[in-house]
C-alpha cells in the first residue's frame, strides 16, 4: 500500500481473532484490535493526530520564526505520537507529567526530541490551604498571552474521543461484517478510546455490553488509572461502562505474557491488562450462553518499551544462566580469607613498585581522589572482563581497592580462585586509607 | 451511612499496643493530669534510630542521624536520644538550648533554619556546626565570629534550585537555601573567610514525597562538593534533610477504599464522607474531579528508615547510574539526615477524654465532644487521617452495652468556635463510645502533638508524660521529670 504521508497509516488496524483454545471460552469469539500496529506505535496515535491536525499548520506558521511548541500531560503514547506529528511540522513538542515511570518512553522521548517536565511530588510537610495543583499552575502558563503553544488537552478535548467514534469504532463494525460485538472491553486512561468505540457501538447496536478496565490502587498499570484517578478525566463518564472492574498489575502481565507467548501477539500490559480483564469477565456468562456471541477488546501498545517495567515486577522471566567467574557464586569463607593487607602495609608494598593498584570505584569518584599511579577499572567493568578469564599477569601482584574493602575483598577471592597467585584486598578500603592520613591525589 | 464502615485503624506497634492495652493506667492518668494528656515513649526513639543505623551499615555510609527537634517539644525523648549516639538539628535558639541541656555535647547538634544574632552567637560559641541558607548570612556569622572572637565555626551551606539534564524534574519552590547557579559567588565567600568557618559539607531539604527530586538534588550536592575540592576546600559530608515520612495506617486497603468514597462523595454519588461536605482538596467541575487531595498519605509502603533506603539504592541519572550510596560512600563522603517524624514513629499519643455524646439527626453521625482542643490533636493541620481508639471506662460493661455496632461520629473539640473539629472526617468506631471513655489518638509525638497546641480560651495545653516499660509493667513520670537515669532508679 503506498501512502504521501505517514499518518495516512493511522488507523484501519486489523481485528483479530485469539484462538480458543487459549482463552477457552466456548460460545464466545473473542477479538483483539491490535491498535499496536498504527505507526508511532500505540492506539493514541489516532486521537493525537485528529486533536492535533486542524490547528498543526496555523501554530507551525504563526511560530515561523521558531519556537512553537505543542504541550501535553502525557506519559507515554500520547506523548511519543505529538512529538513526531510535532516534528514533522517543525515544532517542538513538550510533555508535563508527573506519572512518566517507564525509563525506557522517557528516553525514547528525549530521542524524539521532545522536552520533558517533570511535576513535583506531593509534599512531606503539608499545607492545607495548598489547594493550588501543579496542574492548575500548568494550565496558567498555558493561558499566558502571546503564548504560542498548542495544547492538545487529551483529558477533556472531544476530538479525542471523535477519532474512537469516526475510526476506530466503525472499523470494528465493518470487520464484524456490519454487526457490534455483544461485548466490548477496554482500559480507561483518557477514556478516549473507550467512550467513542463505545459510542460507536452502541449506534449500532444499544445492547452492547462495555466493560471498562481500571487499574487497581496498590500498583500501577501503564496507560490505565485507577477509578480515583479516572474521575479526574473530563472525557470519562462512568455511565458509558456497563461495569466497571479493576485490575492488578501482575495480572496485566500475565494477561501479557498470554498474548505474547501463545497469539503472536507482541502486545504491553495495557493491552494484556485488557485481554485479562476481558477473558475474566467473559468466563462468567460464557457456559450460560445459548447462542454464540463475539467481542472484542483493544491492544494499545507494544512490549519492546515496558521490559523494565515487567523485570521489576517479575524478574523471573528473565532468568539467564549463570556465568562463569561471577563474584555471585563465592562463599561467604571465602570472602572471609580473601588475601587482604592493611593500609600500612599496603603503602610498603605499593612503595616497592611491584603491585598493580586497581580502584574499583566509579570514574567519577576516582578523577576526585585516588591512590598515586592507581588503574581505574570500575566494578561492573571488571566483573565483566572476570567473565572471560583473569585480565592480568599471573606473575603481576595486584592490589584491589573499593570504598570500604568490601567488593575488593569478593574479587581478591575470586581472582584467587581463578587462578591469580597474589592478588590482595586492601582492608577498609580507600576510606581507611584516608582516614590513615595516606595520601590521594587529583590528576 | 451507606455500606461498610470506612475505618481507618492507626498502625500500632507493640509498645503503643501494650499502652494502650492498660486502660487503667490511662484512666487513672487523665484522672490525675487532664485531659488532653500526651504520653510519650522514649525507649520506641532509640530503636527508630536503630533502623536508621542498620540502612546506613547496609550501604556502608558512615554520618550522623540528626533528630529535627521541631517535631517535638519533649524533653524525655530528648534526653533518651542524648543518651545514644545520634545527633539533634535545632532550628531556635530555644531548641539549641534545650538540646545543650538535654546532653547533647555540640559536636553532635546542627543548628537550622531562620537565624537571629543570639541563635547564631550560642551555636558558634559552643562550636554546634551551623547550616547556612544564604551569602548573607554566612556574612553575618564570620562578622560574628570575628567580632566576638570565637572559635572557627564549622559550616554546611544549604542548596537549592538543583538543575537536570535530559528530564527536567521541577520541583517545589523553597525560601531555605541557595541556588546551585548563585554557587560561585557563595563559594568566593567562603574562602574569604577561610580563618572563620570551615566548609564541612552541602545540605538540602527538598519538601516533597517524591525520590525522583530527592535523588537529583543528591547528585547536585555531589556536583558541588566536586567542585568545592577543586577549589582546595576539603568537605566532607552530605545533609539529605528529611521527609522520610510515617506509615500511619495498619491496612493499605481501608486507605485505598476510604480515598476512593472519597472522590465519589466529591461527585455526590454518595452520601458524604465530611463534616459539611468538605472535600479536603477535592472539587467537582460537572462531573470531573479537580483540585488536589490535601491529606497526607497516610498509608506509605516505603517510610522511614525504608525510604532512605529506596532513595539511597536509587541510581543516578547523571552519574553513570550508579546507585546513589556507592557514589557518596566512592566519593568517601559521610552522610547526615535529619528525620523528624520518622524518627518520632510510634513514641507517643494523645488522650482525651469523651465530654458528651448526642444524637444529633435520626441516622446521623453522633455528636462527640471531646475534653481538648483541635490543636491539641491537630490531625487536621497535618492533613492525617486516622481512627482514634477507644479506651472505654469500665472495660467490664463492654460485653453488656446497649449499643455494640459501628457508628458514625463527628469529633468536636473544645473551643467556643463552629470549626473546632478535631477532625473534619466523619470517623467510624467499632461501638458507640460514652461520656468518660478516653479517645486515644496514637502516633502524634512527631509535629501532631506539639507543633500547634495553642492555651486558646484559657484551656491549658495538654501535659505530657513519659513511660517506659519495666517487666510487665508500664511506668510513668512527667515528661519533665524523666532522665536516661530514671527507669532504672525509678521516679515514683
Amino acid at each position: 500500500m503506498r501512502y504521501d504521508s505517514i499518518t495516512d497509516a493511522i488507523g484501519n488496524t486489523p481485528l483479530v481473532r485469539i484462538d480458543p483454545a487459549v482463552h477457552g471460552l466456548r460460545n464466545i469469539d473473542l477479538y483483539a484490535k491490535l491498535e499496536l500496529l498504527n505507526p508511532f506505535g500505540s492506539v493514541k496515535d489516532r486521537a493525537a493526530w485528529n486533536m492535533a491536525r486542524p490547528h498543526l499548520a496555523a501554530a507551525a506558521s504563526a511560530a515561523a520564526g521558531g519556537g512553537g511548541q505543542v504541550v501535553e500531560l502525557s506519559s507515554g503514547n500520547t506523548a511519543k505520537a505529538l512529538a513526531v506529528l510535532a516534528g514533522m511540522h517543525g515544532l517542538t513538542f513538550k510533555s508535563v507529567t508527573n506519572r512518566m515511570r517507564i525509563p525506557e518512553i522517557k528516553d525514547l522521548l528525549l530521542l524524539l526530541g521532545a522536552e520533558i517536565e517533570e511535576l513535583p511530588g506531593q509534599s512531606e510537610c503539608l499545607d492545607p490551604t495548598a489547594t493550588d495543583d501543579p496542574l492548575t499552575l500548568f494550565h496558567r502558563t498555558l493561558s499566558e498571552p502571546d503564548s504560542t503553544y498548542l495544547h492538545t488537552d487529551q483529558y477533556f478535548n472531544p476530538r479525542n474521543t471523535e477519532a474512537h467514534f469516526t475510526g476506530t469504532g466503525p472499523e470494528i463494525v465493518k470487520d464484524l461484517d456490519g454487526r457490534a460485538p455483544d461485548w466490548f472491553i477496554a482500559c480507561v486512561g483518557t477514556a478516549g478510546s473507550s467512550t467513542g468505540v463505545a459510542r460507536a457501538l452502541r449506534e449500532h447496536d444499544p445492547a452492547v455490553r462495555v466493560v471498562g478496565l481500571v487499574a487497581a490502587k496498590s500498583d500501577f498499570i501503564p496507560g490505565i488509572r485507577t477509578i480515583d484517578e479516572a474521575h479526574e478525566v473530563g472525557l470519562f463518564d462512568p455511565g458509558t461502562y456497563d461495569t466497571i472492574e479493576a485490575v492488578s498489575a501482575d495480572d496485566a502481565i500475565e494477561g501479557m505474557l498470554t498474548l505474547n507467548r501463545r497469539c503472536g501477539i507482541l502486545a504491553g500490559p495495557t493491552g494484556g491488562a485488557a485481554y485479562f480483564g476481558a477473558v475474566r469477565r467473559l468466563h462468567a456468562v460464557d457456559d450460560a450462553l445459548t447462542e454464540r456471541q463475539s467481542a472484542v477488546f483493544i491492544v494499545c501498545d507494544r512490549v519492546e518499551s515496558y521490559l523494565s517495567y515487567v523485570r521489576k515486577r517479575r524478574p523471573d522471566l528473565f532468568g539467564s544462566p549463570r556465568r562463569t567467574n561471577s563474584p555471585a557464586d563465592l562463599s561467604d569463607a571465602e570472602i572471609r580469607t580473601a588475601p587482604a593487607i592493611g593500609v600500612t602495609d599496603a603503602r610498603a608494598w605499593i612503595a616497592t613498585g611491584e603491585p598493580l593498584v586497581v580502584d574499583l570505584r566509579s570514574p567519577y569518584a576516582y578523577a576526585a581522589l585516588h591512590i598515586d599511579g592507581s588503574v581505574n577499572i570500575v566494578d561492573e567493568l571488571f566483573e565483566e572482563l572476570l567473565h572471560g578469564g583473569l585480565p592480568f599477569s599471573r606473575n603481576r601482584p595486584v592490589l584491589l581497592a573499593c570504598p570500604v574493602g568490601e567488593k575488593s575483598a569478593r574479587y581478591a577471592a575470586l581472582l584467587t580462585r581463578m587462578g591469580h597467585p597474589d592478588v590482595r584486598s586492601l582492608t577498609g578500603g580507600i576510606i581507611a586509607w584516608r582516614d590513615a592520613g595516606a595520601p590521594l591525589v587529583r590528576d | 451511612m451507606g455500606g461498610q464502615p470506612l475505618y481507618l485503624e492507626p498502625r500500632l506497634e507493640s509498645r503503643l499496643r501494650s499502652l494502650l492495652g492498660s486502660p487503667g493506667l490511662l484512666h487513672t492518668l487523665t484522672d490525675a493530669l487532664g485531659s488532653p494528656l500526651n504520653m510519650v515513649v522514649p525507649d520506641q526513639l532509640a530503636d527508630n534510630l536503630q533502623q536508621f543505623r542498620s540502612v546506613y551499615g547496609t550501604h556502608h555510609l558512615a554520618g550522623q542521624v540528626y533528630l529535627a527537634h521541631k517535631a517535638t517539644r519533649s524533653s524525655a525523648l530528648l534526653r533518651r536520644l542524648a543518651a545514644t549516639d545520634a545527633g539533634v538539628d535545632v532550628a531556635s535558639l530555644g531548641e539549641l538550648q534545650h538540646a545543650l541541656g538535654a546532653g547533647f555535647t555540640p559536636d553532635r547538634i546542627m543548628a537550622t533554619g531562620p537565624k537571629n544574632p543570639e541563635f547564631l552567637w550560642l551555636a558558634a560559641r559552643t562550636s554546634v556546626t551551623v547550616s547556612l541558607d544564604t551569602r548573607g548570612e554566612l556574612e553575618q556569622l564570620a562578622t560574628l565570629v570575628r567580632k566576638h572572637a570565637l572559635p572557627r565555626t564549622r559550616i554546611l551551606l544549604r542548596l537549592s534550585g538543583f538543575e537536570t539534564s535530559g528530564v527536567r524534574v521541577l520541583s517545589r519552590r523553597s525560601r531555605f537555601g541557595t541556588a546551585v547557579r548563585e554557587l560561585e559567588p557563595l563559594l568566593e565567600t567562603v574562602e574569604r573567610y577561610a580563618d572563620v568557618v570551615d566548609l564541612v559539607g552541602v545540605a538540602y531539604h527538598l519538601d516533597t514525597t517524591s525520590l525522583g527530586e530527592k535523588a537529583t538534588a543528591l547528585e547536585g550536592c555531589l556536583r558541588v562538593l566536586e567542585e568545592c575540592r577543586s577549589r582546595g576546600l576539603r568537605p566532607r559530608a552530605v545533609d539529605i534533610g528529611g521527609g522520610f515520612g510515617v506509615n500511619y495506617l495498619a491496612h493499605g486497603g481501608q486507605w485505598e477504599r476510604y480515598t476512593t468514597e472519597l472522590t465519589e462523595a466529591v461527585l455526590g454519588t454518595r452520601p458524604p464522607l465530611t463534616y459539611g461536605g468538605h472535600g479536603y482538596g477535592l472539587r467537582n467541575e460537572a462531573g470531573t474531579v479537580r483540585g488536589t487531595l490535601g491529606l497526607y498519605p497516610a498509608h506509605r509502603q516505603a517510610a522511614g528508615a525504608r525510604y532512605l533506603d529506596e532513595l539511597l539504592a536509587h541510581p543516578a541519572a547523571s552519574l553513570g547510574g550508579r546507585p546513589l550510596a556507592a557514589l557518596l560512600l566512592e566519593h568517601l563522603y559521610d552522610l547526615h539526615t535529619e528525620p523528624g517524624r520518622a524518627l518520632l514513629d510510634q513514641c507517643g499519643l494523645t488522650l482525651t477524654k469523651v465530654l458528651e455524646v448526642r444524637d444529633q439527626e435520626v441516622g446521623g453521625p453522633l455528636v462527640v465532644r471531646l475534653a481538648a482542643k483541635a490543636d491539641d490533636v491537630a490531625l487536621e493541620e497535618h492533613g492525617v487521617l486516622m481512627d482514634p481508639v477507644v479506651v472505654p471506662r469500665d472495660p467490664a460493661s463492654t460485653g453488656t452495652r446497649r449499643d455494640t455496632e459501628p457508628v458514625a461520629v463527628h469529633l468536636f473539640g473544645s473551643l467556643c468556635l463552629e470549626s473546632d473539629l478535631i477532625t473534619r472526617r466523619t470517623v467510624f468506631l467499632p461501638r458507640r463510645p460514652e461520656p468518660g471513655d478516653l479517645l486515644a489518638f496514637a502516633n502524634t509525638a512527631g509535629y501532631c502533638m506539639d507543633f500547634h497546641a495553642t492555651r486558646a480560651q484559657h484551656q491549658p495545653v495538654a501535659r505530657k508524660a513519659a513511660a517506659w516499660q519495666e517487666g510487665d509493667a508500664w511506668r510513668w513520670c512527667l515528661d519533665d521529670q524523666y532522665w536516661p537515669t530514671t527507669p532504672v532508679g525509678g521516679a515514683q
